[in-house]
């Protein structure tokens, strides 16, 4: 009865789109948090191995958030 | 004549709702930045009104849905009048909740202001209950606050495991900053849904009018341009009571949960408005503001505002219904030229000033002036 009501295909786009993105992306985030706090302090514990891991680890984490909000972005645009 | 002097009242009433809309809504969209200190409320308030406006260009699938599927309108004075119905409808029951302080719900009172307006002025026929209202507004609109709110609450549980164990001071201006992004982003899913439902309710005027052929669905550039800018402009305004209700008193936030809030109301608004779903965004940015301290400590949500947010969602849809109804009959006393919008729409704004006067003095400052919001 509802799944003839609703369109059942948009509905769930809507939610695994918003699982993914809303919880990927700020996780991605807190690691570019994570990565650039714990590369500063390494750094100034004279440990270059584990703070260039980290300084790796806030790029990508940045880099992913980044591409996440230009995709999203262009996706909406042309559609 | 008639018919082209009621069109410019209706395109006028629906950039008023639309500036309404932003006052009343966008509020809410800046609360957690302004709430978590990450952006001063003047500054918030303004860079939230340019991502509204830049984000009504973004799409037209909730325009196309505004005005293709939830009521049908006839090419004639009646539709039009129906229209205009609908919005006083939608106004004035903002309007009133606004006055008192509640959080409600712009495209549910837009919706159900023209529901009531049509079901009077065009029967039970011309409205779609099923596949439009209930399938492509009820139900999303159900799934939207609770989505978000799980959304809210599985982000900030990352967060805190990822940041857990860092100093607070560093993860805090991180998630500041991170505010400005995900704050900007859910101002810009606000003008993209929003600002979109004044452009179909506009379009659906132009139809009832003749300018748009029924067969030939599009929304002209000035609607989009002009949607954006009376959006934009309500937003800057600012709605202050409601920043309050909305920022500090459902919950007091730290600025990882500020962020997960924002990032979880922006992208469900933004993936609704990708398939056309014209969602509430107040209802969507409650359920992310909620899920994300409901996750951190049950007892730090104050379920009693929650509450009487719930109950302002459950009543905006019948009351802006019902209220579109009467000023359809209203309206129709005086015949179906343009005498009945005119006078009508000249006691709404009389009603509208009287209330804004009001509602300035007893909160003792002068209007778009912001109070302390508290933060924690």
């Amino acid at each position: 009865m509802i799944a003839s009501i609703v369109d059942t295909d948009a509905l769930l786009q809507v939610v695994w789109v918003s699982l993914i993105a809303g919880v990927g992306v700020p996780a991605c985030y807190a690691l570019a948090i994570l990565g650039s706090t714990r590369a500063l302090e390494f750094g100034r514990n004279g440990r270059p191995v584990e703070a260039v891991f980290f300084v790796i680890v806030g790029v990508l984490g940045l880099a992913v958030v980044i591409a996440s909000i230009v995709f999203g972005i262009v996706t909406l645009v042309n559609d | 004549m008639g018919s082209e002097i009621i069109v410019v009242i209706v395109v006028a009433t629906a950039l008023i709702f639309d500036f309404t809309n932003g006052f009343h809504d966008t509020a809410n969209v800046v609360a957690t930045s302004i709430s978590t200190r990450a952006m001063p409320p003047r500054i918030a308030v303004g860079y939230a009104a340019v991502l509204n406006f830049v984000g009504a260009f973004i799409s037209l699938a909730v325009a196309a849905t505004v005005a293709q599927d939830v009521v049908e309108i006839q090419p004639n004075s009646i539709g039009l009048l129906a229209v205009f119905a609908g919005l006083v409808g939608a106004i004035a029951w903002n309007l009133i909740t606004w006055y008192f302080g509640l959080p409600s719900s712009s495209s549910h009172a837009l919706i159900g202001g023209m529901v009531g307006a049509v079901f009077v002025a065009e029967g039970a026929d011309a409205v779609f209950f099923k596949e439009g209202i209930l399938g492509k507004v009820m139900i999303p609109a159900l799934v939207a606050p609770l989505l978000a709110f799980l959304v809210g609450g599985i982000a900030i549980l990352f967060l805190y495991r990822i940041v857990g164990r860092l100093r607070p001071g560093p993860v805090t201006s991180g998630f500041r900053f991170g505010q400005v992004i995900s704050g900007g982003l859910l101002a810009l899913a606000h003008g993209t849904n929003d600002a979109q439902k004044t452009m179909g309710v506009i379009t659906l005027a132009l139809v009832a009018n003749g300018t748009i052929a029924t067969d030939n669905f599009h929304v002209p550039d000035w609607v989009v341009i002009s949607s954006a800018t009376a959006i934009a402009l309500g937003t800057y305004v600012g709605g202050w009571r409601i920043i309050k209700t909305m920022g500090s008193r459902i919950h007091k936030m730290d600025s990882a949960q500020g962020f997960a809030a924002q990032g979880a109301g922006a992208t469900v608004i933004l993936a609704a408005s990708h398939v056309g779903f014209p969602l509430s965004t107040t209802h969507t940015i409650s359920g992310a503001v909620i899920g994300s301290g409901a996750a951190k400590r049950l007892s730090a949500v104050r379920w009693g505002v929650a509450g009487n947010i719930v109950m302002a969602w459950i009543l905006t849809l019948p009351m802006a219904a019902l209220i579109g109804a009467l000023t359809y009959l209203v309206t129709r006393v005086f015949g179906t030229g343009a005498v009945g919008p005119i006078v009508v729409s000249t006691a709404c704004l009389v009603a509208a000033v009287v209330l804004y006067t009001r509602r300035s003095q007893q909160a003792g400052v002068p209007p778009g002036v912001p109070p302390a919001v508290e933060s924690s």
